[in-house]
Formats: structure tokens, C-alpha cells, sequence
């Protein structure tokens, strides 16, 4: 969605202020600038400008493919607003936006934790490091599908989870948890910890190897402990990176899909349906293709409005 | 009160030893420098000090408490980086407040002493300016103020003035030695340049290749070198050491130089001196100041080759061959001499040094 920006970003920060002061020599330099950038800016233009374009003029109509006719034609079936008061009042989709949200809320600071403790633990030196350190990082390769079935393998009522249940609690358990609404929530969210806990670590560690070791030490030689030390010194230095691993993830979440569908494809009944499935869901089985689209448009707009404050906190600092 | 002993210290890096069986006494409120080439273990010594290091054998005392298992954060030394380490991404009042605040005092009294120390470093104007863009002079009063506001009874301060500039450094040297005066600390002060270890300490420890060569106060260091190295160290150009062999003539000794003549009679104390030499074969030493012009006519003294003039301004270098002997000579900036010319010299008989040829120890009375 970031590159969904006004053009004008693409030219240097200092230039664009005063244009009146400019002297021949800046001119030429960004009159350079533009020329260089301007097949991506016709391409941006084709892959992001046009497709929301069209995204807006079918969503204000009610055409879909089963009509038979080119989506051009769609102002032949105009229907304004519909489309976006049939969204407003449909519980399923909010639904599906509150379980998006729950599973957000939860994930998202758990990845964040974990990633942020093994960040710490990974900073310092321990024995078999750089082996712990390969293996972290492994869930991060795993293509999503892949993940996704590995996880539906996994919480099979038959499968290893139960099985190490029922080592450990001595009974036979098998529960069956992608059929239980709750559990299958569960399931899903803990793949997804799992998946995705490694970006947040290895973004967090990144962070947190960028902090002056002097600093550190002189921190610790003024009477800090680890607690002042990360409190004064780290996190101040990894804030920034912190707020982009986080608004990465928070958008990343939202578009959850691959391993869920895998696992539950949304199911039991609709008690893992995301809005991402929720979409998949009513465009290749319902094909109305017109309340997709309004769909679309309104996730993008929620979407850029929460990432606004984070990339414009970022802008000036590139 | 904290007088720091160190007992039997050394420190291994693998196979490298940067440090080697270092035994220094720093007496309470004494200004010591720690002064050597690169490498020589004096920033080993430091971190030892301050608990960055751990040493691989021996014990730190501080008054009588050993401190040697006590971690860094507790040990209460104040330490000024070589680089500073300012917190960047803090004002100069939070950098001056950080110790305070985290031993929790109460804001009111961190603001109080803030104010003190910024004062006293004058650094009250700055106070809520941003730290990334300040000059590397104004970096130093910070450091130096952040370490000294917890009132450490013990401050370390590892080549503090080795990045500010020129001017700078001189207003500092003897600014830190009042501040050091004010704030009644134990200081131990890293260095590579003598001219600071003179003019700041009470006493120089003189390191080389992880070896404490020598202990004294600068005057005593300067005069009375303890071995070679030191002598050549210290003094700019160092002391000169001439290849000689001890000689006797009617009760008086000399030194023979060989192509370079040979010197007056060697005064009482060093001839007494000279007699306990387990060989002949010495080295003399003589500050390039006590070498001085003579008239050809003279019969004693030495005759060496100008080969080459250094003019510094306030005072000249000459420096001065002989066979295999190679000397230097200060003079006045007006001196003027030929390449090639000989010079008739006479090495005043109080500045004359003896050292042993094979040890490189000084010959002393004891």
C-alpha cells in the first residue's frame, strides 16, 4: 500500500521546498531526477493508479463476470452506493473484520514479545548460537501453504500434538481442534505466532545489534542494570525500528490467508473467516465481483490510515 | 577516600598477554598517569580497573576492599571513554542525569546537581540542545560531567584529550587538574602524550609491551630514568644513549666513546656507580639539552658530525653522527651549523646517565 504514494516523493526532500531558490545547476539536477524515475512512475502508475481506478468504478456497480459482459460495460448496471450499504449492513463481513482484528491484537504483541526476547537473548553470546540462530529463522522459509498444511497435519485429532498431550497427561486426548470453533481460532493464530515471530526477531535483532556497544558499557559504568539499560538506551535506539516491525506485521496480519485457508478454510462454519477469506470466499464462490471490489477500497483506506502515522513519523528520517 | 591497589595484575588475550604481573599503587586522592606507546596495556589496565575487564591473575583493592569480583555497575568508577560515549539520542541534561537517575534520586535533586555540574563545566547554556551536533570539545565537558556528578571517589579518564584540538587541550590540561582538585578524586589518567603525563599527574607509571617500566613523579621520571626504554621515551627528542666502555685514569673515570671522543671525568656519585657494573660495556645517557658547544681548543669532549637540522621555531635539533653513534642536540633557534661540519661537545657532567649495555637498567647508587 506505501507505494501508493503521490509522486512527488520520488524527488530529492531539500528540492522540493523552495523552488524559487533554486539555480540553474539544482534545476538541471532535478529535472535529471525526474526523467530517470519517470518509467517507474509510468509503471506505478499502470500497476497501482489504474487498478484502483478500476476497482472504484466497478464497485459502484452491480456487473459481475456472469453477465457475460467486459467490466467497461458496468455503467449499464450502475447502482451508486449499493454495494457499499450492502457492506455497512452485512454482519458477516464485520464479523470476519473482528476476528481479523482479535487475531491482530492478539498475535501481533506476542510475535512482537517473543521476537523481542530472543532479539535480547540472541544479542549476547551462548554456547550453539549460530545453530539456534539457522534454526529461528527457518519457519520465516517455509512458503505459507506449506506451513499451513504442516500445521493441519499437525492438530489432526490423530495427530503429534495430541499424541505429546496424551504422553503428558497420561490419558488418551484427542481433541479434534480444527472442528471446534474456539480451538481452530487457536490453532490458527498459534501458526501464525510461529511463522512469523522469526521477522520480528530478526528485525528486532537488527535493531538491537545497531546499538553502540561503548554506549552500553558506559551505561552500565554509571550504575545501569539491565533494566535501565534497556529502558534508556535500547529501546530509545530500536523504537524506530520497532514501530516498523510492528506496522509491518499489523498490515501483514491483516491480509492473513494461505495457512489459514489450508488449515480451515475459514471453517468450522465461518468461525475462522478472515476478511481475506471472507473476500476469496464471496468472490470465486458468490463471483459478486462489484461488492469485492467496494470491499477492497474501504480495507485499503482503513489499512493506509492506520500506516499513516508510522510511515509519516518515519518520512522526514530517510 | 579510595586509594587503588593493584596486586600482581595481568591480563591474557588468548595467547597475547596485554598486561603482565602489574603491581601500582594509586594513593587516595593522587593523580596518576598511566603513560606508554600503543599497546603498551594502559587502556587494559584502565578497564581492569573500572570492571570492563576481568583479569586473569592478580587482585584490585580499592582502600582495602577487594573489588575484583565486583561487577562494573557496582563498582562506582568513573570513567571517561576515549571516544566519550555520549548518549546521541539524549539532551546534555538527560546524558548529565543518567546516573542520577537511574540510583532513583528524586527530580528535584537531580536538577539541583545538573545545574551544579553544568556550571562548574559550563555547560549551562546548552543544557536542552541535542547532543548529536555538538563540537567534540563540548563532548568531552559532558563526559566529564556525567561521570563526575555521581561523585565517584575514583575516576579513570582514557586519552580524554587525544581528539580535541589543540588550543583546546591545553585549557583542559589544566582545567581537569583543578577539577581533580575540586572534586577530590582518585584519577587515574590514560595517555601517549608525555607533555600531559608531565604537566597534569602527581605520579607517571611508564608502560611498555604490558610491563610497568617505571614509577615516579614526572621530575624523577624525567632525570632519573630507570632503564633505556624509559629514558628514550620520555623527553622530546628522548634521552641520547651512546655505545661507550668505562675507562680509569689517575683515579678518574671516564667513558670512551671511540670515534666520538670521550667524555670528562664521570662526578663521584656516578663514578661509584659505575664500579658496580657487572661489564665495561655501557650505555651513557644525556638529554640532548646537556649536550652543549665547546671551543675547539679544549681538550676533553667529544667531536660529532652534524647531519641534519631540525628548526622548530623556539629552538633548534641538531641532530649528530659519529661511526655508528647517533646523537641529538638542542640548541638555540638562532644555532647555525653546516651539514658535514664537526662539532666540538662536552655532555655537562650532572647530566650524565649510566645503563648497564645488556640489562639496559640505569647504574645508580641504589
Amino acid at each position: 500500500m506505501t507505494i501508493a504514494q503521490s509522486p512527488i516523493d520520488f524527488a530529492a526532500p531539500g528540492l522540493s521546498t523552495q523552488p524559487a531558490a533554486l539555480n540553474a545547476d539544482e534545476r538541471a539536477t532535478r529535472r535529471l531526477g525526474t526523467y530517470l524515475t519517470l518509467p517507474t512512475q509510468i509503471l506505478l502508475a499502470f500497476i497501482v493508479i489504474f487498478p484502483l481506478l478500476m476497482e472504484l468504478y466497478i464497485s459502484l456497480s452491480s456487473w459481475t463476470p456472469l453477465d457475460g459482459r467486459n467490466w467497461l460495460y458496468a455503467y449499464r448496471y450502475w447502482a451508486g452506493l449499493d454495494n457499499y450499504w450492502e457492506l455497512i449492513s452485512n454482519a458477516r463481513f464485520w464479523q470476519s473484520i473482528g476476528r481479523t482484528l482479535f487475531i491482530m491484537v492478539v498475535c501481533v504483541p506476542v510475535e512482537l514479545l517473543l521476537g523481542l526476547g530472543l532479539a535480547l537473548l540472541f544479542a549476547g553470546e551462548f554456547r550453539g548460537k549460530r545453530l539456534f540462530y539457522s534454526i529461528m529463522l527457518m519457519p520465516m522459509m517455509v512458503v505459507p501453504a506449506v506451513a499451513g498444511y504442516m500445521f493441519f497435519m499437525l492438530f489432526q485429532s490423530g495427530g503429534p500434538i495430541n499424541n505429546i498431550l496424551s504422553t503428558l497427561s497420561g490419558g488418551a486426548v484427542s481433541i479434534a481442534w480444527l472442528s471446534r470453533p474456539n480451538l481452530a481460532l487457536a490453532a490458527v493464530m498459534i501458526a501464525d505466532i510461529w511463522q512469523w515471530t522469526p521477522l520480528m526477531f530478526l528485525i528486532l535483532l537488527a535493531g538491537l545489534l545497531g546499538v553502540p556497544e561503548d554506549q552500553l558499557r558506559m551505561a552500565t559504568l554509571l550504575g545501569a542494570g539491565p533494566w535501565w539499560r534497556f529502558r534508556l538506551i535500547v529501546l530509545p535506539r530500536i523504537r524506530a525500528i520497532l514501530l516498523i516491525a510492528l506496522a509491518i506485521r499489523t498490515i501483514e496480519i491483516f491480509k492473513v490467508f494461505d495457512t489459514l485457508y489450508i488449515m480451515t478454510t475459514g471453517g468450522p462454519g465461518v468461525s475462522t473467516e478472515t476478511i481475506s477469506v471472507y473476500i476469496y470466499k464471496v468472490t470465486m464462490e458468490d463471483l459478486q465481483w462489484s461488492y469485492v471490489a467496494a470491499i477492497a477500497l474501504v480495507i485499503l483506506v482503513v489499512l493506509s490510515a492506520l500506516a499513516a502515522p508510522a510511515i509519516k513519523r518515519f518520512a522526514p528520517a530517510r | 577516600m579510595a586509594a587503588i591497589t593493584l596486586e600482581n595484575l595481568s591480563k591474557n588475550f588468548g595467547a597475547f598477554a596485554a598486561l603482565k604481573e602489574l603491581n601500582l599503587e594509586v594513593r587516595d586522592r593522587e593523580f596518576v598517569a598511566l603513560l606508554g606507546p600503543s599497546g603498551c596495556g594502559k587502556t587494559t589496565t584502565m578497564n581492569l580497573i573500572s570492571g570492563l575487564l576481568h583479569p586473569s591473575v592478580g587482585r584490585i583493592l580499592f582502600d582495602t576492599r577487594d573489588v575484583t569480583p565486583i561487577p562494573m555497575d557496582r563498582r562506582g568508577v568513573g570513567f571517561v571513554f576515549q571516544n566519550y560515549a555520549i548518549f546521541t539520542h539524549m539532551t546534555v541534561r538527560q546524558n548529565l542525569a543518567f546516573g542520577l537517575r537511574v540510583r532513583r534520586l528524586p527530580p528535584s535533586e537531580i536538577n539541583r546537581r545538573v545545574g551544579a555540574i553544568a556550571e562548574m563545566m559550563q555547560l549551562t547554556k546548552l543544557l536542552d540542545s541535542r547532543t548529536d551536533k555538538l563540537s567534540v570539545n563540548i563532548l568531552q565537558r559532558i563526559a566529564i560531567g556525567r561521570s563526575a556528578i555521581v561523585e565517584p571517589a575514583i575516576f579513570l579518564l582514557d586519552e580524554p584529550l587525544s581528539n580535541v584540538d589543540a588550543a583546546f587541550r591545553q585549557v583542559m590540561r589544566t582545567e581537569l587538574k583543578t577539577l581533580q582538585r575540586q572534586f577530590k578524586q582518585t584519577m587515574v589518567y590514560v595517555t601517549h602524550d608525555q607533555l600531559e603525563a608531565m604537566t597534569m599527574a602527581d605520579r607517571i607509571a611508564v608502560l611498555d609491551q604490558g610491563i610497568l617500566q617505571q614509577v615516579g613523579s614526572p621530575l624523577e621520571i624525567y632525570n632519573h630514568p630507570r632503564n633505556v626504554f624509559v629514558a628514550r621515551f620520555i623527553g622530546s627528542p628522548g634521552m641520547n644513549l651512546l655505545n661507550g666502555r668505562l675507562s680509569a685514569e689517575n683515579g678518574q673515570t671516564f667513558v670512551d666513546l671511540g670515534p666520538a671522543g670521550r667524555t670528562d671525568a664521570l662526578p663521584s656519585g656516578l663514578a661509584r656507580a659505575a664500579e658496580r657494573a657487572q661489564s665495561a660495556n655501557v650505555l651513557v645517557g644525556v638529554r640532548p639539552e646537556d649536550l652543549e658547544c665547546v671551543d675547539g681548543a679544549t681538550e676533553s669532549g667529544l667531536t660529532l658530525v652534524v647531519s641534519f637540522v631540525e628548526r622548530i621555531g623556539h629552538r633548534t635539533v641538531v641532530h649528530l653522527g659519529a661511526g655508528a653513534q647517533s646523537a641529538k642536540m638542542t640548541a638555540h633557534s638562532t644555532f647555525v651549523a653546516a651539514l658535514g661540519s664537526a662539532l666540538r661537545l662536552r655532555a655537562r657532567a650532572a647530566g650524565l646517565r649510566l645503563f648497564d649495555r645488556s640489562s639496559g637498567l640505569a647504574l645508580t647508587l641504589e
